[in-house]
């Protein structure tokens, strides 16, 4: 970890930690007061006997009607302000888009489909076929029927036809495992980047599913691979203000319209690494779904960096000299992902780690400022003890690779965002829930466990959602590792061979 | 001795205890308070794009436009023209470069891009100088541009040239037709109900250059002839401090949605025509659709925005019409009950779908010619500019200086989906600004 970076970073959280340590001071000063006063009251109650207590009780002179005003106050005010706190965000549950087999792109497709293609030349077959060697990704991806075709077919029909088969089966999937009525939908919630046809996706559900007239739906597009967060987010901030209600949220990422058919280097890795998924959530601030939520929301953060040109260019969707519009990834992707991380950390760090973690922190902080920078090694929080589980977006082998780096995770951490890359390939914003899906399918999800879910984006996006498990969730798992679960993990050698 | 001082030491310890109970009791009663102090919000300014004159679109070189395309028979030429002019549109009206330079068919992702950055560049520049806000204050960004998404989003592209701060919560819808400006409003309205003092900017406009329609199918034309360049971007917030600035207080939302019906979901739909290309489609059902969505929304806004006094008329007048109804013949049993819409709202802002819709929803409200006028006018001057026409209108009543204070202003909009919603909005103080309309306003209405 490069030392030069770090200062910067620690200046900008220094007064964020003193902000947030005199919030928590005042908004806390109470409990802080009350406690003394307890504590005094209890061990004045214990020098005096009962019966000496029960005279002074007498002594007051404290009638019924006093006692009844007194309780009756009480309980107004204790009403009124449960009333008033945040309603809590459950997750009730979630399923993710199971491709069928017929869609797989196994390498020697894809190498025998590029060679076949027209528009491309011999080294941008060659560059393909190298990217995949290296990606990660397994021979079980899949791509939309669409790009099976040689060349690719990218009609708006297609295109809405990939985007209802990956988002009705997903959905249905939901109904089935939660027995949910569509007519109890309130809300919302439709993100899928690149693919944003008139009537939105989010009509497409409402007709298809006879929604009712008063739902609130938005159709966010464009927002990169971090956008399912960003719409749960959204669903969080309306189920604030809605109560008894029931969001499904939908992320997903079409395929079909966005086949690159030039020769840009730059441009063909998205050829390489998108493939075809969907996922449907469903979200509720009903109390009653209390029991049978599988998690709790604690907290989204959403980090932009796109004040930074830099930043703001490293995925950018333009035109080749010939006219082929495609998305283009800049080499500075990781240096970025990196600084958009440690931005959105400093703001969840203070949220989610252990007093313990938090108090060495400033204390490294204090003793570098005191003993100079070359005195003391910078702290990282140790994010491991504020986590059992990571969901790191899938957006490819180096994207993980640097992230197990900068967090100081194993193997076992970024097991689920490999496995998932690799059976299902970069699904865009669905991915950190095939990786969830893969977590509770190896029965590791335990009631208490903590997860942090990470996604990256264009823009430069970071945005990161914890949530808490709130029962064990019991294996076999239906979903889409339902049939290979058992032979996951792989090993994933860095290179696989095909040229 | 002992009992003694236990007595004070529990006097004091009960004075303390009902300190800080009521110390509690205060803030937490302090605390809801000031929730609903920010449940407010309030308009504090907006700017509607006006695009240079270079790209005005007569019907003279729309006609050139038109006449490019080889395909298109005589027949198909003339119900261009036709419809162009029964739409009731002006020479005035804006198009994009693209299509006036002759690129029509072939737009780059550039000419794309320049149409859109034009518009929220220009408004958004303007408006945070009329309001004397900086970028970086800004908490919430939505864009609303429905069948334009390049990736980064329209959202990072402002963020990174206005640079606003890194947690800046931005929203990118999409897909959500015309009536995409008060699905933008609610979207504010709910992140405003979690926040304190948040100040949240959204820019409304549509991106013709992309769409542009070259093929023959005659349902696809329509949306040649009747959308032009427009947008607006305006500023919202719930903080009670900026009140003194604010121009309007948003009272009610309603949002209706019928696409559950198939008939509904594709009157307004792009999609392939038999060659291949993609166009709007606009079905022949769109005004039954369009009138049923209307009812829908009424029903639920009607409760919100009329005084008791003509709700209860018109139950009065609705039982009185069902028992005469009962002894009457069918033949007469064929006027409905009106409600009287200007009893609780003061001026219309209209959709600019085209002179017949205008109409058609000016007398189900039982408007007058009055009423009509500011979207009859912004129809003429501007065309339908999808989106953001509603607020065309709006600066039309305030450049004639219609809007008083206390007056309450009812926006309602149509869109694919099939989607129809209204928002009502009160006035806080008189209202001058001129706005997109300053240097044409005194030759409207146009002497006939």
């Amino acid at each position: 970890m490069p030392a030069e970076p770090l200062p910067q970073f620690l200046s900008s959280i220094k007064l964020k930690y003193v902000k947030l340590g005199y919030q928590y001071l005042a908004n806390h000063m109470l409990t802080f007061l009350l406690i003394p006063v307890m504590v005094a009251a209890f061990l004045e109650a214990a020098k005096i006997g009962p019966d000496e207590l029960v005279s002074l009780w007498r002594s007051l002179g404290i009638n019924a009607i006093h006692a009844l005003c007194t309780v009756l106050l009480v309980v107004v005010v204790a009403t009124a302000y449960f009333m008033s706190r945040p309603r809590p965000v459950y997750l009730v549950d979630y399923a993710c888009f199971q491709p069928a087999r017929n869609c797989r792109v196994p390498f020697a497709t894809f190498f025998e489909h590029a060679r076949l293609m027209p528009f491309f030349d011999e080294k941008s077959v060659r560059f393909q076929v190298r990217i995949l060697e290296r990606s990660g990704l397994g021979e079980e991806t899949c791509l939309p029927p669409a790009n099976h075709y040689i060349p690719p077919c990218p009609s708006m029909e297609a295109s809405r036809a990939e985007a209802q088969l990956v988002i009705f089966s997903a959905i249905d999937d939901l109904i089935a495992k939660t027995g949910l009525k569509p007519k109890d939908i309130d809300i919302l919630v439709v993100n899928c980047s690149l693919f944003s046809p008139t009537p939105s996706l989010s009509a497409m559900i409402v007709n298809k599913y006879k929604l009712r007239s008063n739902i609130m739906s938005f159709n966010l597009s464009g927002m990169g691979c971090s956008a399912g967060l960003i719409s749960v987010d959204l669903a969080r901030d309306l189920l604030q203000a809605h109560p008894n209600s029931y969001a499904l949220v939908v992320s997903t990422e079409i395929i079909t319209p966005n086949y690159y058919a030039g020769n840009e280097r730059s441009m063909l890795l998205p050829n390489c690494l998108f493939r075809m998924g969907a996922a449907a959530v469903l979200l509720s601030n009903r109390r009653r779904e209390r029991a049978r939520a599988k998690y709790r929301l604690l907290h989204v953060v959403r980090t932009h960096k796109g004040a930074d040109d830099r930043a703001y260019l490293c995925v950018y969707e333009e035109e080749d000299g010939d006219g082929n519009s495609g998305i283009r990834l800049s080499k500075d992707l990781m240096a970025i992902a990196d600084e958009a991380l440690r931005s959105n950390i400093t703001t969840v760090g203070p949220l989610v780690l252990p007093v313990t973690e938090q108090l060495r922190f400033l204390a490294s902080l204090v003793a570098r400022r005191l003993l100079g920078s070359r005195g003391w090694k910078p702290y990282i929080p140790d994010f491991k003890r504020a986590f059992e589980h990571f969901c790191i977006h899938a957006g490819g082998r180096a994207v993980i690779d640097e992230l197990q780096l900068n967090l100081r995770l194993s193997a076992a951490h970024v097991e689920a965002s490999r496995m998932a890359l690799h059976r299902f390939g970069n699904t865009s914003s669905s991915s950190l829930w095939y990786e969830l899906g893969y977590i509770e399918a190896k029965g590791r999800m335990r009631r208490g466990d903590r997860v942090w879910m990470i996604g990256f984006g264009s823009g430069f996006k970071c945005n990161s959602a914890v949530w808490r498990c709130l029962r064990t969730v019991a294996t076999p798992v239906d979903g889409p590792w339902s049939d290979c679960i058992h032979r996951y993990p792989v090993h994933i050698p860095e290179v696989v061979k095909l040229l | 001795m002992h009992t003694v001082l236990s007595v004070d030491a529990m006097e004091l310890l009960w004075t303390i205890a009902t300190v800080l109970f009521l110390y509690s009791s205060l803030s937490f009663l302090w605390k809801a308070f000031d929730c609903r102090r920010n449940q407010n919000c309030y308009l504090v300014d907006y700017v509607c794009y006006k695009p240079s004159d270079d790209r005005k679109l007569s019907t003279e070189l729309y006609s050139d436009v038109i006449k490019r395309n080889k395909r298109l028979s005589m027949p198909d030429y003339k119900f261009h023209l036709k419809v162009v002019v029964n739409f009731g549109i002006s020479e005035e009206t804006y198009g994009p470069r693209s299509i006036i330079e002759g690129r029509e068919e072939s737009p780059t992702l550039d000419d794309c891009d320049d149409e859109v950055d034009d518009c929220m560049y220009s408004t958004l520049d303007e408006l945070f100088r009329r309001t004397g806000i900086s970028s970086g204050d800004v908490d919430v960004l939505v864009v609303n541009i429905s069948m334009f998404t390049p990736d980064p989003s329209l959202t990072s592209r402002i963020v990174n040239r206005d640079k606003m701060r890194e947690d800046v919560k931005t929203f990118n819808l999409s897909g959500m037709g015309c009536s995409a400006s008060p699905i933008a409003n609610d979207l504010v309205n709910n992140v405003f109900k979690t926040r304190k003092r948040t100040l949240a900017v959204v820019i409304t406009s549509e991106s013709i250059a992309p769409n542009w329609y070259c093929g023959t199918d005659k349902s696809m034309m329509l949306g040649n002839s009747l959308f032009r360049s427009g947008g607006c971007s305006f500023m919202l917030t719930n903080d009670p401090s900026l009140k003194h600035l604010a121009k309007m207080s948003l009272k009610c939302l309603v949002r209706a949605h019928s696409g559950a019906n198939d008939d509904a979901y594709s009157c307004a739909m792009q999609k392939e025509d038999t060659d291949g290309r993609v166009g709007f489609h606009l079905s022949k059902s769109l005004p039954k659709v369009a009138v049923r969505a209307f009812t829908e929304n009424l029903q639920t806004l009607a409760p919100n925005v009329l005084p008791v006094g003509e709700l209860a008329l018109y139950v009065i007048r609705g039982l009185r019409h069902r028992l005469r109804r009962s002894k009457e013949t069918k033949a007469d049993a064929g006027t409905a009950v009106r409600v009287n819409f200007k009893s609780g709202v003061e001026h219309f802002c209209l959709h600019t779908g085209g002179a017949a819709v205008i109409d058609a929803v000016g007398s189900a409200l039982g408007l007058n010619k009055y009423d009509v006028e500011p979207a009859r006018m912004t129809l003429h001057r501007w065309g339908n500019t999808s989106a953001s026409s509603l607020w065309y209108v709006l600066s039309y009543m305030e450049a004639k200086k219609r809007l008083r204070r206390k007056d309450r202003v009812l926006m309602l909009s149509f869109g694919a989906g099939f989607k129809c919603n209204s928002y009502l909005w009160e006035v806080l103080r008189d209202l001058e600004d001129g706005g997109a309309w300053e240097d044409c306003i005194e030759a409207y209405p146009p002497n006939p």
